[in-house]
């Protein structure tokens, strides 16, 4: 009788947890659910996504904790006529308008999801692309065209951007409103499943003692993670394989580059006829291109240097490369502290001088 | 959804449970075959129509081959066979049949330009398309009676565990056994989560391990030494040893553990100790059907030296492009042949008596002549292969970094050694000891993950 139960269990159990893991409703419930309550919590590292990604807390080699705030706030005593709107990702989270000089507003929006905004023409509307080098050229190739939907009741317009090649979110599929027969056969069912069944903070210990073993005894991390050559850093795999297009070791093509200038100048060419005063673009380096220059594909200098490209440039990379200083966390695929405050300052000394060249609204 | 998967996993377990739960055997068709199509779907969910639809014209086909006699008989034969083939032509071979036009006409100087087609090769393809044709070949030759039960009949074409990537059944194996109703046995599960367990084993720990060696020297052959590049070149043949045996593996575990037997695939094929030897060792659910359906009705040995010889060279040809739309397999297919045709005073020696350090000299010079054949079967294009071969005769110096450090290394040669000495001292699965089948799940599981290597790697064969 014990074993019908146990069995008629694990039968409803598992039909549950694939469904759980397939249903977009479902899974996002539950992550609220779970980080509301502490001991089915799911794995929250501290450290570094790579940190994480690789669960190797334990070891602690990598880990290094890095403060979101404190940035400084820039001087400025000129006239606040600037509205900024930041595209960008996760490289440019937790910014505020203090962060910046000589702002009057400042709007932020993630590209994935397209956005609603309304232009104030009386004053000086900039549009700053943050993309980070490994999205680049999957971005940037891929991107076909701009839908842009006019609310005129609104006054405001909608752009969303469609057709892109390749979007590397996690989409978790969805039974309603509408029901596609390749969302319930989601790919991304497998994270899915990791996450309901052994993401939990009182499992770690047995990733760890793995992460560990792999560490130790076979000198490499687990996963999607690779460990520098000189053994202080955490690499994305996808930034240092050759074979992956957001690789720093990735072997560009002319055809390549060119395609990734056109797009830009696309998207330069949609934004300023919107009317935006000026578009930029800033591309964030792997950590790999500047921690581990050798075989180097020379992405972000050839794009930026291109003369066919009109789309105007902040440019991070030289600053990096050039300073001795460390601007990466050693567990994470993003920048330390004194990476985003060297692009902060980059950034507003770049708004401050246009400003002054060029003070008129739109 | 492949075997090394989590989803897998969870599909697995909830299938096998209710598949007992089930008190008539219908009830037990009809959620296989269910579990079957979701299972398959979870690849290209479109691709369940193409497999459906050579579903139907079979079952009806061997019907209709059934009550005709004569010409009618053997014109609904070439109805299912040009429906089978037709498909694999299609999605397998029609784009390589294009390129090599153009090609071709370029060679004359001329500039021919015929449409490709874009779309994805249906996982598994051959193998259930070979499936298949075994079912009408059989009923054509009276061997096996039509299947009445559509649900049956498509279960035999679309049973999960053996759908993708084999072995491939012959009718009379499976079919009375999916019509016969059948408890649940204790020793069947134990002896198939064993060998599920073994399977897995392979995929991960072995297979996946040695792949990352094998793509590190293959991506970087040109500036690796010769003596890593021929030592990256035996680890491949243990990586599609392991890939493909420990498919196998869990696909004959998985169906035992529901009652149902497949046949064997594999028999230690590095043990063979020449190369007609090692196919009779190797794939032998492919190796067969060939046999069967090719190699004697082309006439076999029957029609004198020559003959024999050509029907050598067409079966092992065929059986290159099978594996892939590329002439490194058309190569890899034909080299094999030649040398099975080629080195008569093997097969002379195959009835002699053979011992001791003799034995092992031609087993391991067997395998040396495999893994470099192999190299044809894992390079993207001859080019590649033959520069491959070229640098490790070149006997040069140069980098012995094979993408993972010295420990690993040792490790994989150290495992690659368990592995031999485990399926030739311990060749059984079945433990009848309880306690020590329990020991033996938790030692397995444990080295599967703590050792394994996760990667999205799927299963080699996969692509055929």
């Amino acid at each position: 009788m014990l074993k019908k139960i146990a069995r008629d269990f694990l039968i409803l159990f598992g039909l549950f947890v694939l469904w759980a893991s397939t249903s977009r409703t479902a899974m996002t419930y539950l992550s609220d659910k779970r980080n509301l309550v502490a001991w089915w919590g799911s794995y929250q590292c501290l450290n570094g996504d790579l940190v994480s990604m690789s669960y190797l807390d334990a070891v602690k080699m990598f880990n290094q904790p890095n403060p979101r705030t404190g940035f400084k706030t820039p001087l400025y005593n000129g006239v606040r006529n600037t509205d900024l709107y930041l595209d960008g990702d996760s490289f440019t989270w937790h910014l505020k308008d203090s962060n910046f000089a000589g702002l009057s507003s400042f709007h932020y929006f993630e590209r994935i999801h397209g956005c609603r905004y309304h232009l104030d023409t009386t004053k000086r509307n900039v549009l700053l692309i943050e993309i980070s080098e490994r999205y680049l050229q999957s971005y940037f190739s891929g991107l076909q065209m701009f839908d842009e939907v006019l609310d005129t009741s609104r006054k405001e317009r909608r752009i969303s951007y469609l057709n892109i090649a390749e979007q590397s979110h996690i989409r978790y599929a969805s039974f309603v409103p509408s029901f596609d027969v390749h969302d319930f056969f989601n790919k991304y069912i497998n994270q899915n499943l990791q996450f309901n069944l052994f993401n939990y903070e009182f499992m770690m210990p047995i990733f760890e003692y793995k992460a560990a073993l792999n560490y130790y005894v076979f000198n490499r991390a687990s996963g999607d993670v690779v460990i520098s050559n000189d053994r202080k850093f955490l690499f994305f795999k996808e930034t240092v394989s050759k074979t992956d297009v957001g690789s720093s070791y990735y072997p560009v093509t002319q055809e390549e580059r060119a395609r990734i200038v056109e797009m830009l100048n696309k998207v330069y060419d949609h934004y300023k006829a919107a009317g935006f005063s000026e578009v930029y673009v800033s591309i964030i380096p792997n950590s790999a291109t500047i921690m581990q220059p050798d075989g180097y594909n020379d992405l972000i200098p050839s794009v930026q240097k291109d003369p066919r490209l009109r789309m105007k440039v902040i440019d991070i990379y030289t600053p990096f490369k050039s300073s001795t200083e460390v601007y990466y966390l050693s567990g994470d695929t993003h920048w330390n502290f004194k990476g985003k405050q060297l692009w902060l300052d980059v950034v507003n000394e770049r708004l401050q001088n246009d400003q002054a060249t060029n003070p008129t609204a739109n | 959804m492949t075997f090394n998967s989590l989803q897998f996993l969870v599909f697995f377990m909830v299938v096998t449970l209710w598949f007992f739960r089930m008190k008539q055997q219908k009830g037990r068709i009809l959620l296989l075959l269910l579990a079957s199509c979701y299972f398959y779907m979870s690849f290209i969910p479109e691709y369940i129509l193409i497999l459906g639809g050579t579903v139907i014209v079979d079952y009806f086909a061997g019907f209709l081959i059934e009550r005709n006699e004569g010409s009618a008989r053997k014109g609904w034969l070439v109805v299912s066979l040009i429906a089978n083939i037709g498909v694999l032509a299609v999605f397998k071979y029609y784009n390589f049949f294009i390129d090599n036009i153009h090609s071709g006409a370029l060679l004359f100087g001329k500039s021919v330009t015929l449409p490709m087609l874009k779309i994805a090769l249906p996982i598994g393809l051959s193998f259930h398309t070979f499936q298949a044709m075994s079912y009408t070949i059989e009923v054509y030759r009276k061997n096996q009676k039509a299947e009445k039960n559509f649900l049956v009949y498509a279960l035999y074409v679309m049973f999960y565990p053996q759908l993708v990537a084999g072995p491939i059944e012959r009718p009379q194996n499976v079919l009375p056994q999916l019509h016969e109703f059948r408890a649940y046995n204790w020793d069947n599960v134990k002896e198939g989560l064993a060998r599920m367990l073994w399977g897995f084993f392979k995929k991960a720990v072995i297979a996946d391990r040695l792949a990352m060696i094998v793509e590190r020297a293959y991506g970087h052959a040109h500036e690796t030494s010769s003596l890593a590049l021929f030592i990256a070149a035996m680890f491949y043949s243990f990586q599609i040893y392991c890939d493909f045996s420990g498919y196998s593996d869990i696909a004959i575990g998985a169906a035992k553990m529901m009652n149902i037997r497949l046949v064997e695939n594999f028999n230690q094929p590095y043990l063979a100790h020449t190369i007609s030897n090692f196919w009779s060792r190797w794939h032998t659910s492919l190796s067969s059907w060939f046999r069967d359906y090719l190699y004697i009705p082309l006439g076999g040995n029957r029609k004198g030296a020559f003959r024999h010889k050509l029907n050598v060279l067409i079966v092992f040809l065929v059986s290159g492009l099978w594996h892939g739309a590329n002439w490194t397999f058309i190569v890899w297919g034909l080299l094999h042949g030649v040398l099975v045709v080629l080195l008569t005073w093997e097969r002379r020696q195959e009835g002699e008596k053979r011992a001791g350090l003799n034995l092992a000299f031609r087993i391991a010079l067997n395998f040396v002549l495999v893994t470099f054949l192999w190299i044809f079967f894992r390079s993207e294009n001859l080019a590649a292969a033959t520069g491959y071969i070229k640098d490790i005769f070149a006997f040069r110096g140069g980098s012995y970094y094979l993408g993972v450090s010295r420990a690993e290394l040792a490790f994989s040669v150290f495992i690659i050694g368990v592995l031999l000495a485990r399926e030739k001292y311990l060749p059984t699965h079945y433990i009848k000891e309880n306690t020590l089948f329990y020991c033996y799940t938790l030692i397995m599981v444990m080295a599967c993950y703590y050792l394994g290597v996760f990667s999205e790697n799927q299963f080699i064969y996969f692509q055929f």
